[in-house]
This record gives structure tokens, C-alpha cells and sequence, in this order.
């Protein structure tokens, strides 16, 4: 008898097992998906961020952006003229902003603001999160499936983050992000999905808020997401003070 | 799927957010072949002065002055043109001043040069242009072709020299991820970089930039007549994402320094000079960035040589001013050449701290500079308070503690102390 329930024991044990294997939803590749989604490979980007004060009162600034591999991305600050020209490179965990006046760029770091308000570089100079984070667990319900991902390094703004997917189109729609004390920093909302062209279906609007700045916004909107290849030279020191002339 | 996409497609219109409270319109971002754009700036200075310092002998007539106000004001205009592989980039500045004692102003080219880019990789360029070498905040010993910068105003542009430039660049996959090789010629003519050095002269400066594991380094050389030969070398990487350590390191094998000998004459000594600067920039949690430097002039004047110069500043001061003194025109002189320049001792600190955005003010950032001379324990220690709110404009309130003893370089400065606004408006 207990050699009975015991097998019994056991077989239902393996079902279980094999059923939860077959089952069990992949978080890494439900990311992979979804950097597939938001952003090619290589691509050329605008985006403008708003700044709103608890009165309303805001500050806009007009940036564009380029970017190739996994970990190479540069942007350059189009408007207002009191930042213009200003340009933040990124190179995998390396980071440097050029002034045109200062003329020569300086390392920062990831969690600084170049230009004040919620969005620090790693917000601007974001890389896929694939490249930055890995699941460590995904759960899902009818519409969405929740993701919690853990920083793969400590030079990563956000220690984990809670983000929520659209099952249907594999994109985001909320992005919690909190330090590694747990901290909530802010909170991300994508939506105004929007064709880009060339097959890349998108949301076009990012608004942010945090906890840390009550009654701030920021907002960023994108525009002419396109796919384009660049010179690994482009992603240089050098280069920062030309990236102008790669605009069309 | 694809019903999805296509329904929030046609509902959506193209670049424009008509309906909503936030737009971006595609000519917002339209690139012209030309760009125009600058600042004005307008600063109003007042200053009490340090009676009976050596320098306020030195420069001022009135010995009785005690105070000193000034209106300053300028513009700087940058302009470019892109035609095809080609660039025109021009900045100019011009600037005036009022102040107790009187007018000045002044216009200056801080650049001017077409550049070529037939690839990414390749630039060349001729024409003034400016450089700033090295990887130090407030000093670049290696900064061999720099004009020197102001360690209170480390970020504003310099005028340039007319040089001939190539630049190569070259990236890999691997722990050597860049090189990059920029040559300099600089020659210095009747008319063309006469403040560089010995005319008649052509000089050559390179600099070879390697990112290597994450490090940024530079190997700089300077070579030809109008200077001494210099070499050096520079560096930067991240310890931490919050922690940069930066340094630099120069070595002069003839460097001509003027020094006034035992019977206050001046001579020109030729010695070898190794400068150097390490530092640091940390970023705390509750979001101070703090710059630390260490500076190490070796070309610089021993707080004996300084006391020196200035027993003969005081003599000569000290002597009828209806008479030619020998030993005042001989202190001018030696105050001109070298004793009188900013920074002229050994040893120096420099630090910087600023918070982003306390009490939840938006682009409002306060922050303390120090400036001390580690020989003679004289310093200078600045408050100051920026606000960027307004788009485009820039306001800055500084207040300057200049103090020091007697026969040091920060207690023989002509100010005591100095409060200062100044506006920028950028266009």
C-alpha cells in the first residue's frame, strides 16, 4: 500500500513537472520580443522630452538619437539653443557628455541628469532591456503578462524592474523601476501605438512619473524611427562633436 | 494582431499629436544646411578691494580705491554650413566692459575652418580652431596647443589657433574597442599664431586616443621650435557607475621660465618640468557631485621665488611715485611674465560640489567651489547658485572669499571678494 501511494506519489510528481516545463512561460524571450518590438538593431530616432511642473509650467527638449549592436548609442540635443549641440555617448556601461562650449567630452555616469527633471542618461541613452537585465520570473493573466527583471550589472540605473506587457502586441505598457533598496524611482507608461514604417509598430508616447518628484511629469514622444546603419567610428570621442552630419 | 495595429494606425495621424496635449512636428526636426545660434551674457561685478595687496599696487593708480564695480557684457555667435563632405563652423565673440576705472573691449575669431569628412573615420580641417586637451576640470597639464583656461570659468570657449588637422579614427570589437590618431601643425608666421612661441617656426602636436578596457587614455606629443618639446599622457575610467578617476601627466625637457635673481634682475632659466593632475568625480545618492583635483605644476614658482617677487613689488611700491622706480618696473615686468599669471605656484586643490534640484526646485543647482594653494595655504572659496528654469536663459549668482596672508597668492590678489550676476540668454 505505501509502495502504492508512493509510485502514485511520484508519477504525479513527474506529470507536474513535465506539464509546468511545457508550460512555463520564458521571460527572457517574452523580452526579447518585446526589444524586437520597440526598437531595430540599428535605427536613427527623434524624440522630443517635456518637462511639466506641478503648474503646468514646461520645458521641451528635441534630441536625436542613433544607435548600432547591442550597446553603442549616441544623442545629440537638437533644441532648445541653451543645449544645442550637446552630445551623451554611450559605449556598453560607458558614458560621456560633449559641450560644444567645453569642447571636449567628459565621462558621467548613467544616473546623472544632463538636463534636469525626472529623465537621467540612462533614460535617454536607453539600451534594449535584454542587454541590461534578464527575467527572473513572468507570470501572466488574459491581457498581460508581468515580468520582473534583475539589473545583469550594478552600473544599471534601476536595480529590478516590474513591467507589464501586452500579450497581443508583445509591447509595453507600464514599467515600474526601483533600486536596489527596493525604492520605487519612477514609473514608465508607454501607449500611442503608432506605425513607424517599415514594419516597426510602436508606441509613440512615454510619459514618467515618480514618487520622488510628486506633481512632475515627464513625457517623451517619438518620431521617424527608422532602421539605418552606422560606422562602428560614429560611437567615438571624436566623433561627438560631428553627429550632426549624420542627420539627412 | 494586425487588426490591432492597423486600427490604432488609421487612428492615429503621422508625426502630430493634433488632438492631444503633447505634439512633435516633423519641422521641428527638418535639417538645414546652415546653423546660427549663440548667446548673449551680461554680468555685473562688485568687488572690495584688498588695500595694500602687492597686486593692487601694481595695477591700480588710486591707492585709496576700495571698492570696484563692473558691468560686462558680450556675445558669442556660432554659426556652420554643411555642403556635402564639407563644413564651414565659425565662433566669434565680442565683448565690452565699464567698470570704476574705465572702458575696454574686445572682438576676437575664437574659430574659424572648413573641415572635410570623406568618411566617418577621416576628418580634416584647416583654419583657428580651438583645443582642449586633457582630461582635468580646472588645469590640462597636457593641454600643450590649449590656451589656458580660468579654473572659475573652466567651461567657457577659447580662442583657437590657425592650424592644419587630420583626425583618424578607428574602432574594433575586443578589450582595444577605439583608436584615434589627431595630428596638429601649427606653425607660427608674421600674423598667424604669433602668441604660440618663436616665429618662423612650424610645429607639430598629435594626440593618440585609445579606449582600452573601459579606460580612456591619450598620448599627446608636442614637437618643434616656438615651445619646448613636451610629452604626455592622459587617462579616465569609471571605478564605479558614480565614481570617475581622471589624471594627467606632462613632461617638458626645456621649459624657459623667467626668474628673478638675487639682484632683481630676471633671467630666463631653462629646466626640465614634469606636471601632473589627479581627480576624481563622485556622484552620491542624494545627488552631490562632487570634482576633486590635485594639481602639481612644475614649472611653477616655490613660495620663496613668490615671496621674492613680491619684497620687490612692495619695495618698489613702497618707493616716491614722482620718481621712476627700477624695482616697480622691474616687478611689472616679472608680474607680466610669469609671476603675475593665474596659478603661477606648485602646488593647488581644487574642488567643486553642486546638488541637482534640492527641495524639488527644477533646474536649479547650488554649489560651493574651492581653489587653495597647498604652499602658502591661501585660497579662494565660491558659493554659487544656477537656475536654468526659463527656456533659454541661464542665471548664476556667485559670491567669491578671496583670502590669504601676507605674501601668499591669494592674500596679494587685488579683491578681497567679489559678488557677481551674470545672465546668458542663448539663441
Amino acid at each position: 500500500m505505501y509502495n502504492i501511494i508512493q509510485r502514485t506519489g511520484f508519477i504525479a510528481f513527474v506529470v507536474l513537472l513535465f506539464s509546468g516545463t511545457a508550460f512555463a512561460l520564458d521571460g527572457n524571450e517574452i523580452l526579447r520580443q518585446v526589444d524586437a518590438n520597440m526598437q531595430p538593431q540599428s535605427y536613427e530616432m527623434y524624440r522630443k522630452l517635456i518637462n511639466i511642473e506641478p503648474d503646468g509650467a514646461k520645458k521641451e527638449f528635441v534630441l536625436y538619437t542613433v544607435k548600432t549592436g547591442q550597446d553603442k548609442m549616441v544623442a545629440l540635443f537638437l533644441s532648445p539653443a541653451s543645449e544645442e549641440g550637446r552630445a551623451t555617448l554611450r559605449l556598453g556601461d560607458n558614458m560621456w557628455l560633449y559641450i560644444p562650449n567645453v569642447g571636449k567630452p567628459l565621462r558621467i555616469t548613467s544616473l546623472q541628469s544632463v538636463i534636469g527633471g525626472i529623465f537621467n542618461n540612462s533614460d535617454i541613452l536607453r539600451l534594449d532591456y535584454g542587454v541590461e537585465y534578464d527575467a527572473v520570473s513572468a507570470t501572466e493573466d488574459e491581457k498581460f503578462y508581468q515580468l520582473e527583471l534583475k539589473a545583469k550589472s550594478p552600473s544599471v540605473a534601476y536595480d529590478n524592474l516590474k513591467m507589464t506587457v501586452d500579450k497581443e502586441t508583445l509591447l509595453p505598457l507600464t514599467i515600474d523601476c526601483y533600486a536596489i533598496s527596493g525604492m520605487l524611482i519612477k514609473t514608465l507608461h508607454y501607449s500611442k501605438i503608432k506605425d513607424f514604417g517599415d514594419g516597426m509598430v510602436r508606441p509613440s508616447l512615454l510619459e514618467t512619473d515618480s514618487p520622488l518628484h510628486k506633481g512632475y511629469r515627464s513625457v517623451m514622444l517619438f518620431a521617424k524611427v527608422e532602421k539605418r546603419e552606422f560606422a562602428d567610428e560614429v560611437f567615438t570621442l571624436n566623433y561627438m562633436s560631428r553627429i550632426n552630419e549624420l542627420r539627412k | 494582431m494586425v487588426a490591432t495595429f492597423l486600427c490604432t494606425f488609421l487612428l492615429l495621424p503621422h508625426f502630430a499629436y493634433g488632438s492631444d496635449e503633447f505634439s512633435f512636428e516633423l519641422d521641428e526636426i527638418e535639417k538645414k544646411p546652415y546653423r546660427f545660434g549663440g548667446y548673449l551674457e551680461l554680468r555685473g561685478e562688485h568687488m572690495d578691494i584688498n588695500q595694500g595687496s602687492v597686486f593692487t599696487g601694481l595695477n591700480f593708480a588710486d591707492p585709496d580705491m576700495s571698492t570696484m564695480d563692473l558691468m560686462y557684457g558680450s556675445i558669442q555667435l556660432d554659426g556652420s554650413y554643411e555642403y556635402g563632405i564639407s563644413s564651414l563652423n565659425v565662433q566669434l565673440k565680442a565683448a565690452a566692459q565699464q567698470d570704476t576705472i574705465g572702458w575696454s573691449d574686445l572682438t576676437v575669431i575664437n574659430s574659424a575652418y572648413i573641415a572635410l569628412q570623406p568618411a566617418p573615420s577621416a576628418t580634416f580641417s584647416l583654419g583657428k580652431k580651438s583645443y582642449k586637451w586633457g582630461k582635468g576640470y580646472a588645469w590640462n597639464p597636457v593641454g600643450f596647443i590649449n590656451r589656458r583656461k580660468d579654473p572659475n570659468n573652466p567651461e567657457d570657449a577659447l580662442e583657437g589657433y590657425i592650424t592644419l588637422e587630420s583626425d583618424i579614427i578607428k574602432s574594433w570589437q575586443g578589450a582595444l574597442q577605439t583608436a584615434a590618431l589627431t595630428v596638429v601643425a601649427l606653425p607660427v608666421w608674421d600674423g598667424v599664431n604669433e602668441d604660440f612661441g618663436e616665429r618662423n617656426e612650424v610645429n607639430l602636436a598629435a594626440k593618440l586616443y585609445l579606449l582600452y578596457r573601459d579606460i580612456d587614455i591619450d598620448l599627446i606629443l608636442l614637437a618643434g621650435n616656438s615651445r619646448s618639446d613636451s610629452i604626455g599622457i592622459d587617462f579616465s575610467t569609471n571605478l564605479a557607475s558614480n565614481f570617475e578617476i581622471h589624471g594627467e601627466a606632462a613632461y617638458i625637457p626645456n621649459l624657459e621660465k623667467i626668474l628673478l635673481e638675487e639682484d632683481n634682475s630676471s633671467s630666463i632659466r631653462e629646466q626640465a618640468a614634469f606636471t601632473s593632475l589627479l581627480g576624481i568625480r563622485y556622484l552620491s545618492e542624494n545627488d552631490i557631485t562632487t570634482i576633486v583635483e590635485y594639481y602639481y605644476n612644475g614649472g611653477g614658482y616655490s613660495a620663496d621665488e613668490m615671496t621674492h617677487f613680491y619684497q620687490l613689488a612692495e619695495r618698489g611700491l613702497a618707493e616716491d611715485p614722482a620718481l621712476d622706480s627700477l624695482l616697480l618696473d622691474r616687478a611689472r615686468e616679472a608680474s607680466l611674465k610669469g609671476y603675475g599669471r593665474p596659478q603661477p605656484g606648485r602646488h593647488y586643490f581644487y574642488t567643486k560640489m553642486s546638488r541637482k534640484e534640492p527641495f524639488d526646485i527644477l533646474y536649479f543647482t547650488p554649489g560651493i567651489m574651492a581653489l587653495v594653494n597647498l604652499e602658502d595655504h591661501s585660497y579662494s572659496l565660491a558659493p554659487e547658485a544656477v537656475y536654468s528654469g526659463f527656456t533659454n536663459w541661464e542665471l548664476r549668482l556667485k559670491f567669491s572669499l578671496i583670502n590669504g596672508g601676507k605674501y601668499t597668492e591669494y592674500g596679494e590678489k587685488v579683491n578681497s571678494n567679489k559678488l557677481e550676476f551674470r545672465a546668458r540668454y542663448f539663441f
